[in-house]
């Protein structure tokens, strides 16, 4: 915090920081300037990360078609490469990846993804809440843990950085980056100004007064979270943001998870220090009317997948510098229910996508799913702790190396999941 | 007022509403007799209990005992019962007598006639369920309405977009029928005004927590119709009654049926049902749903979705895993997956009437109603319907209770009953309101002193605020200001303070979601969490601001705010007699000095508005040059006030 301070008041910021007003022509005029200052910061790995809320059917996603029990538990929600409509991509000749996820299949053939599967918490909570609690605070048996683990694997960078460090596309803080270290939430980035129409002057001067009100109060969560506002606003070009031009032949589907990955983009591609992003699609938790080919898991995954092509190829010359990985509080039974549908599981599946990952690959234990062979008689067992996988991405990727803190009360083993 | 009174009460409304479907359904005196029974129980129990007859007293808040003065009081009451003071409120409590506000809040009975003008023109507030299924049409209903009616060729897209718009509100005009964005409007609309406006202030707060307590979602097609009435028939009545009650209520409601999907669990463990006479009614139902289809009906979605629910067979446990977690016990309330499972068992066949008129389920469903299903068991209770032929016969175990096979409706209402009262309830329940009302890490003293009221008072919602504003912990000076708004809350508070004039509800809601609360969307049956780290960081931290901005600079279309009218149109001398007048009207009994030291160093260094008309001057084209006149500058000072972290808290 120290750190960071001192380098805004030295570095660029200090051409803000040296007057309430500023007299400056405009707030925008300004923040143009800045951006060509923070030029100079090298270019940094990026982490983006998907929560996939409601708990995805990792076996409908990523289906282990050769096992007959399936194909019984599932009378009209089993899908394969062999079936006629809704025919799966075959990925080693035991997995099935489900045809809405076709943008991700290239991935996969050019050895870019990576699918973990059989992954989920020890905890074996079905419920929601708290299934997504553990996951994101990366403490599957505390509730009491503070901070989530994408806020201490910032921490653990070990190296200065920007009010941008860590952004998630959410209008309120994930859990996963609840903590101590800087971490902004913002639903559109045109937002990040203190804004108004056709008066921006008088904009500065307020802008001003609330800088120093925040700076002044006594109440500590609205202290903190007043100073990396006006840091973050103060960095945000918000003209480049509203005339972005994705690389040319993108289109980002208009759906919550394409606008937030765009977004993401956006920031990576103005250098403004981001390192870690967060970003959620919604829709997973299928009780009803499922759907195989068709219906609302197909809608969601072609939306998923849609968006994520979309952004890969947005990153262009930036690939090599992202690994985006995805996560999903966990499965769903391996049996449909009564409604057309799955219910709470155990056990699901995550993708990892980038130049650095060793993919091409479905990494598993997953045995059999006779009966005897679920959780409780009815769930995929979770045979990968999530936090194998995640440290696998953070060790490589983030050059992080501090399983303790990242994860504390593990000391399970990391996955190899990366080159190198 | 007694205390016999007061308990009868609740006691007598679950028996009134009983009866009305005893009569016709089930006639189950004994039922209503021991009901009746334990009702003179409870209150001789009462009667002679010091600790329970004094919750029914008249109130008498301790906070001169804890260093309050009368208009210390009353603001900090203000501040966590109200969605805000408005200008001059303090006083009028102080003159009122603040235990007498208080009692008066608890009972909520204000005729509010300023909410009833301003809600005068709404059309759907009255509706019920079978009226609002079958008028307000969501899209996909819209479309296959025009395209049954030739408005649009099926496999086209449409030419013409405004006489195709046209002619579709014109049709749907002549038919009755209205979109159903309509009717979502006016349900965020109505909460927006009855925050703002209501005098029952205490009934619109606990409105708010109990609908978010027990929360569902307009993102749910199944349950979005349901909504407005599910606020109005299963929370809003009962926010200060009996917790029971109200929980009952929300299992047996549409909304909640089809939200945690329980409308849809069923069971074939059950005598009624003759495999193969179903599989022929499915059959027949099947076909005339086509037909309908082929024909396009526009009701053909309807059938399709009743013959669905009537097809498919199987238990779902989502509404009986959240009661327990979310509604009751608490996620560590200490019940098991098994116990998860046999309550979703219990709760088989709850479900609600076919409401769309002319499906075949409806048919059905009139001729059964005709027989009293051949007084197999089955309920029906306004649009709540209990399938007997859908329920789980077999016993049952739950949380170490026996249940005996052949249960029935009344299974159900037990278990829901073991629910409302089971001791890790009391705790959860309490937690929840300290933290709503108090701090957002309430005492465990203050959270046992409260459970105890509930269990005492079989869940008496009143009893435990009573208790609550009784207790030293609520007087403590530490969770003064301590919580922070919501974005709803402080948007109503902001209209409050100010007394503004709001004509656009709807902009207030677009605030409300840029700020991080998109009311009656929240996905999660968990609804809103309710702490302060959850609602401020930087981005949501900056719309606030902005809030506070455009609100006090009258840019947000249809909120018209007086400001000069507050100071009694006194033009105040000076930017910093400005702070020191809207501060005192905004945040009554708080200490602003500081704050106004501060602003007022900004607003009157000279510098500064030499910098402000210099800039102006330079760029003439690119920005519009703004006249700092007194007026403009009053609104921005009301707006930094606004957006201040000060008025963050309450």
């Amino acid at each position: 915090m120290t750190n960071r301070r001192a380098f805004m008041k030295q570095g660029a910021m200090a051409l803000f920081a040296s007057g309430i007003v500023g007299g400056i022509p405009s707030f925008i005029a300004r923040a143009a300037d800045a951006n060509k200052l923070f030029m100079p910061y090298k270019k940094k790995k990026v982490l983006v990360c998907i929560f996939q809320r409601g708990a995805m059917d990792g076996l409908m996603a990523v289906t282990p078609y050769t096992d007959a029990n399936l194909k019984q538990m599932r009378p009209t929600l089993f899908m394969s490469p062999a079936a006629t409509e809704g025919k799966q991509f075959d990925l080693d000749g035991r997995f099935g990846l489900h045809p809405a996820f076709d943008a991700l299949y290239p991935f996969f053939k050019e050895g870019r993804l990576a699918i973990v599967h059989g992954v989920g918490s020890p905890n074996n909570t079905r419920s929601h809440f708290d299934a997504q609690d553990y996951m994101e605070s990366g403490t599957p048996f505390n509730k009491g843990t503070a901070s989530g683990w994408l806020n201490r694997a910032v921490g653990l960078l070990g190296h200065d950085a920007t009010p941008f460090r860590a952004v998630s596309i959410t209008s309120a803080l994930p859990r996963s980056l609840y903590g101590d270290n800087e971490a902004v939430a913002i639903n559109n980035l045109q937002d990040f100004a203190i804004q108004m129409k056709g008066n921006p002057i008088a904009a500065n001067m307020v802008a001003g007064s609330f800088e120093e009100l925040y700076d002044q109060t006594t109440n500590k969560l609205l202290n903190r979270a007043g100073k990396e506002s006006f840091d973050a606003m103060k960095m945000l070009n918000v003209n480049n943001i509203k005339n972005y031009q994705p690389t040319a032949g993108v289109v980002y589907p208009n759906s919550p998870l394409g606008n937030s990955l765009k977004q993401i983009a956006v920031l990576i591609k103005m250098d403004v220090g981001l390192e870690v992003a967060f970003a959620e699609s919604g829709g997973w938790d299928t009780h009803f009317n499922q759907g195989a080919a068709n219906g609302t898991f197909s809608r969601n995954a072609k939306d998923f997948s849609d968006s994520i092509a979309a952004f890969w190829k947005d990153m262009n010359a930036y690939q090599d510098d992202v690994t985006l990985m995805t996560m999903t509080e966990f499965g769903r039974t391996a049996a449909q229910n009564g409604t057309g549908g799955t219910d709470h599981g155990r056990a699901s599946c995550a993708f990892i996508i980038g130049n650095d990952v060793a993919g091409g690959k479905v990494y598993n234990n997953i045995k059999s799913l006779a009966k005897e062979d679920l959780e409780d008689g009815r769930d995929l067992p979770v045979s990968i702790d999530f936090r194998a996988s995640f440290s696998s991405v953070a060790n490589n990727h983030l050059k992080i190396n501090n399983n303790r803190v990242l994860f504390p009360d593990w000391d399970g083993y990391t996955l190899n999941l990366m080159k190198g | 007022m007694t205390s016999a009174n007061d308990l009868c009460l609740p006691l007598i409304k679950p028996f009134l509403s009983f009866s009305v479907l005893s009569k016709t359904y089930s006639m189950n005196w004994r039922r209503i007799y021991k009901r009746l029974i334990a009702g003179v129980c409870l209150t001789l129990v009462f009667a002679f209990s010091e600790k329970g007859a004094e919750n029914y007293r008249s109130v008498k808040i301790p906070y001169k005992k804890y260093g309050y003065t009368d208009r210390q009081a009353a603001a900090r009451l203000l501040d966590r019962f109200s969605f805000g003071a408005r200008p001059g409120e303090v006083d009028a409590v102080v003159n009122m007598g603040i235990n007498k506000w208080f009692e008066q809040q608890l009972e909520g009975t204000d005729a509010d006639t300023a909410v009833a003008t301003r809600l005068a023109n709404f059309k759907t507030l009255g509706l019920d369920n079978e009226t609002i299924v079958n008028t307000y049409l969501d899209g996909g209903q819209i479309l296959r309405f025009a395209v049954k009616n030739g408005l649009v060729n099926k496999d086209s897209v449409q030419g013409d977009k405004k006489a195709y718009q046209e002619q579709l509100k014109n049709l749907m005009q002549q038919m009755g029928l209205r979109p159903l964005q309509e009717l979502q409007n006016e349900l965020i609309n109505q909460k927006i005004i009855r925050a703002a406006y209501s005098n029952n202030q205490l009934h619109e707060v606990l409105t708010d927590f109990w609908f978010n307590h027990f929360n569902v979602s307009l993102t749910k097609p199944q349950c979005q119709q349901f909504i407005l009435t599910y606020e109005r028939d299963a929370i809003r009545p009962y926010v200060t009654g009996n917790f029971s009650d109200m929980l009952l209520a929300t299992a047996k409601h549409p909304a909640m049926l089809e939200f945690l999907d329980n409308a849809s669990s069923v069971s074939d463990k059950n005598k009624l049902v003759n495999k193969k006479v179903e599989a022929v009614v499915q059959q027949q139902l099947q076909k005339k749903a086509d037909d309908m289809q082929s024909a396009g009906s526009a009701i053909a979605p309807f059938v399709q979705q009743a013959v669905q629910a009537r097809k498919v067979q199987g238990l779902n446990e989502n509404y009986a895993r959240e009661i327990m977690e979310l509604h009751t016990l608490g996620v560590d309330g200490g019940y098991t997956q098994a116990d998860v499972t046999s309550v979703a068992r219990a709760l088989t066949g709850w479900s609600l009437r076919p409401l769309a008129k002319d499906v075949p389920a409806r048919n059905v469903f009139e001729k059964g109603l005709q027989n009293n299903f051949g007084n197999r068991g089955f309920v029906v209770e306004k649009d709540f319907f209990f399938r007997a032929d859908k329920h789980d016969d077999d016993p049952k175990t739950i949380l170490g209770k026996n249940f005996p096979a052949n249960g029935g409706y009344k299974e159900g209402e037990e278990v829901i009953n073991m629910l409302a009262k089971h001791p890790s309830t009391a705790q959860f329940i309490a937690k929840k309101l300290a933290t709503r009302f108090v701090s957002d890490t309430p005492s465990v003293s203050l959270v046992n002193k409260m459970a105890e009221t509930f269990r005492k008072t079989d869940g008496n919602i009143k009893a435990v605020l009573i208790t609550m504003v009784n207790d030293r912990e609520f007087w403590n000076q530490k969770s003064v200001r301590e919580k922070v708004k919501s974005p709803f809350e402080l948007a109503i508070s902001a209209i409050r303070a100010t007394n503004a004039d709001v004509q656009q509800p709807a902009q207030v809601f677009n605030w409300v979601n840029k700020m991080g609360q998109k009311i009656y969307y929240y996905q999660a049956p968990t609804g809103f969490p309710d702490r302060a780290s959850y609602w401020i960081n930087t981005g949501a931290l900056l719309n606030r601001m902005n809030f506070g901005l455009a609100f006090a600079t009258q840019k947000i279309p249809g909120i018209k705010v007086d400001l000069a009218s507050l100071n009694n149109n006194h033009e105040p001398e000076s930017a910093e007699d400005a702070l020191k007048v809207y501060s005192n009207i905004f945040l009554p009994e708080r200490d602003n000095t500081e704050n106004i030291k501060r602003i007022t160093a900004i607003v009157t260094d000279r510098s500064v508005l030499q910098k402000i008309s210099d800039a102006a001057e330079k760029n003439k084209e690119a920005v519009t040059p703004v006249a700092i006149n007194n007026h403009s500058m009053i609104s921005q000072v009301a707006g930094i006030i606004i957006g201040s972290p000060e008025f963050q808290r309450k």
